[in-house]
């Protein structure tokens, strides 16, 4: 491997992680917080994805001034699924949230299959593809926002969590519910919230992914996935655990994709079942905190 | 609505017909309903508007008789052991005399022991994968240009403008279809003397693909290749620009035939090749009712105006009703293996192309054609010279040089 081919596959980690991260903290804070594995929010994603791209086509907005208002929206929809639906099962065994989010997922993609179609989209600005070299390496222009609105985000969430009295609620509610609920902590708004901003940070990484790859509806599942596998790596934690996983999984994936793509999936699960064996909290810590 | 009605008189008409006793009843199981809809309706519209313009022109001659066409389907809903069952149901209840393939290789892969048992014939126009025809079978006959060949045409495309290109990258889905288009793009180019620097398979729905670019950037080959569906190659394009991954020429095997192409990639679809069975522009001259496929679109369109152009399983389903006429009248009777022996032995020039098989049942002398974007916002068919549209614009210029 030559040191330019180096450099590039070190950058190209770098901005998939961006991305990845944004992805699996929505993901982790629904997990750790309200001990549910949303399986719908993949779909989250291809919904942000669909707002971005539906913005851009008929209003010309462009896709990085469109995430705030995906994440509104999102917000607003997890808010209200939160609420309506899964509050209903929030106390029964873990197998009824996993059943009732598989559902919700089918039922927003095929929601989407009916009104955009199948069609492949994908968000093409004047600056698609453009890009400025460093050195040998070369750095595109949208990964390089795409990583930049994901520190930002990460940043953002990280200081709600630790520096506001909602944040810290937040996390109260997820180290004891009992307790929090003592103290006077509303814990059925505490959960909407949470799962609102989980939503919310969803749909930030579906207008980034718009930009990035090609979609349809079929998009989320594979991100779902990957939110899994960068929490079961990272740990739950905190946001930095999902920070490290996200690192980690990125590394694997570009790295053995360079080399041996066709055993790229096989490796990076791999790995994921043996550090189960060796370290089941994962690389860092384990309840949010 | 219209149509519906319409095509149910047709059958009804059809079914009708069929008890005729000089009717030559073609049977087939289509996926009109289920994944492949959309294709298996391409399918039995193809096979429809074939049959139709033979009756039009007065039917089959065999000896001195002369006999209509018909056609007996059945919906296989996209399942492949439901379309091995409606097989064995025409064959045994409604005693079809000859059998047209249903849409897609692993149906068409069940179809064919049927076929085999019962010693009918198969003409088959969509199901394009080898493996089908390595088993022996002496009934099953394929129309289509093979996976294995899918490139060949980009190849020779750009060998053609440039003689003096040296080095290929291929990267392909690791999904069946798509390694058979690979493999053989890697032996065809070393057969050109080309040689192949880089050749990886990544994993079916992948969303990334910058890792394999960025190892093939290294390389430096003059021709990437890929091989695998619209939405991989929508990505390849993508981050290849992302990337600045500027070869010589880039082409597909899937992909830049669907208007989707264009929709998606807007400008960067310029210069981009893309492999096809069959398009309207080519300049074919055939021995058929409709000679050149131009003559086939207009008279295709006419009939449904709902399409504006023509998909290649609609013209390459006609084209297998055509290539049973041809053997029939050759063979002089109806009989399926006197049938099958006229197939084995045909050699004839169609709107289509060339149709002629091989001794596994392959039709391996019909060149696969190839279309490219070109800077005027236009698809152009480039490919094969004698019958293309324009020539193929070559080199492509770095992405950031336009």
């Amino acid at each position: 491997m030559s040191s330019a081919e180096f450099g590039q596959i070190a950058v190209n980690a770098l901005m998939l992680s961006g991305i990845l991260a944004l992805v699996a903290l929505g993901f982790s804070l629904v997990w750790g917080i309200m001990n549910i594995v949303n399986l719908s929010h993949g779909a989250f994603i291809v919904i942000g994805a669909y707002l971005t791209f539906g913005m851009h086509e008929f209003w010309k907005v462009d896709p990085f001034f469109s995430i705030p208002v995906s994440m509104i929206v999102l917000f607003c929809l997890g808010f209200l699924i939160q609420r309506s639906l899964i509050n209903q099962v929030i106390r029964a065994p873990l197998l009824a949230t996993f059943l009732l989010t598989f559902g919700l997922e089918i039922l927003i993609v095929n929601l989407l299959n009916f009104f955009f179609k199948a069609d492949t989209r994908s968000v093409m600005t004047p600056y698609s593809g453009t890009g400025f070299t460093l050195g040998p390496v070369r750095v595109p222009y949208i990964r390089l926002g795409a990583l930049g609105v994901s520190i930002v985000l990460v940043l953002l969430l990280a200081a709600f969590l630790t520096r506001s009295r909602l944040g810290r609620a937040i996390r109260g509610t997820g180290m004891d519910i009992d307790a929090a609920r003592l103290t006077g902590v509303k814990v059925t708004t505490i959960y909407a919230l949470t799962f609102g901003i989980g939503a919310s940070l969803a749909g930030a990484a579906g207008s980034l992914l718009s930009m990035v790859v090609p979609f349809d509806p079929n998009l989320g599942g594979g991100y779902t996935e990957r939110a899994f596998v960068i929490c079961v790596l990272g740990g739950l934690g905190n946001v930095v655990n999902v920070l490290i996983g996200a690192a980690v999984y990125s590394v694997i994936e570009v790295f053995v994709g360079s080399r041996l793509p066709a055993l790229s999936q096989a490796v990076t699960f791999g790995i994921l079942v043996l550090l189960l064996i060796v370290r089941p909290q994962g690389i860092a810590g384990k309840s949010f905190s | 609505m219209r149509r519906t009605l319409f095509s149910a008189v047709g059958l009804l008409l059809g079914a009708m017909t069929a008890l005729a006793a000089d009717t030559i009843v073609f049977g087939a199981a289509i996926s009109i309903t289920g994944k492949t809809a959309k294709e298996g309706g391409y399918t039995r519209d193809g096979y429809q508007f074939a049959i139709d313009k033979i009756n039009e022109m007065g039917g089959i001659k065999v000896g001195g008789k002369t006999y209509k066409v018909a056609l007996k389907y059945y919906d296989d809903e996209t399942k492949p052991e439901r379309s091995a069952q409606l097989f064995e149901k025409l064959i045994n209840e409604d005693k079809v005399n000859l059998l047209l393939g249903p849409y897609g290789s692993s149906p068409t892969g069940t179809a064919a022991p049927i076929a085999e048992r019962y010693k009918i014939p198969m003409v088959e126009a969509n199901g394009s994968a080898e493996s089908i025809f390595s088993k022996g079978y002496k009934y099953t006959f394929m129309i289509l240009s093979p996976a294995r060949t899918y490139l060949r045409g980009i190849i020779d495309a750009v060998l053609a403008k440039d003689p003096n290109v040296k080095t290929v990258a291929i990267l392909g889905e690791n999904e069946s279809f798509s390694k058979e288009v690979a493999g053989g793009a890697a032996e065809y180019a070393t057969e050109k003397k080309l040689t192949v620097v880089y050749a990886e398979l990544y994993p079916t729905n992948a969303q990334d693909v910058s890792a394999l670019l960025t190892a093939i950037k290294g390389k430096n080959p003059d021709v990437i290749l890929g091989s695998g569906h619209l939405q991989d190659s929508l990505l390849i394009v993508k981050q290849a620009k992302d990337l600045g991954v500027s070869p010589k020429a880039i082409g597909f095997s899937v992909g830049p035939s669907s208007p989707e192409f264009s929709t998606n990639l807007g400008k960067s679809a310029d210069y981009i090749f893309g492999a096809t069975q069959w398009t309207e522009a080519l300049k074919y001259n055939g021995e058929d009712a409709w000679k050149t496929p131009k003559a086939f679109g207009d008279a295709f369109r006419a009939k449904h105006p709902d399409y504006k152009t023509i998909p290649y399983q609609v013209a390459e389903s006609a084209v297998a009703v055509i290539a049973y006429q041809k053997a029939i009248e050759k063979a002089g009777t109806i009989e399926p293996t006197k049938v099958r022996d006229a197939l084995a032995a045909l050699d004839i020039m169609t709107f289509y192309g060339k149709i002629k098989f091989d001794s596994r049942g392959v039709n391996v002398y019909k060149p696969m054609a190839v279309e490219q974007y070109q800077p005027d916002g236009k698809k152009y068919t480039v490919w094969p010279q004698d019958v293309a549209e324009k020539p193929p614009m070559y080199p492509m210029p770095a992405w950031d040089k336009r």
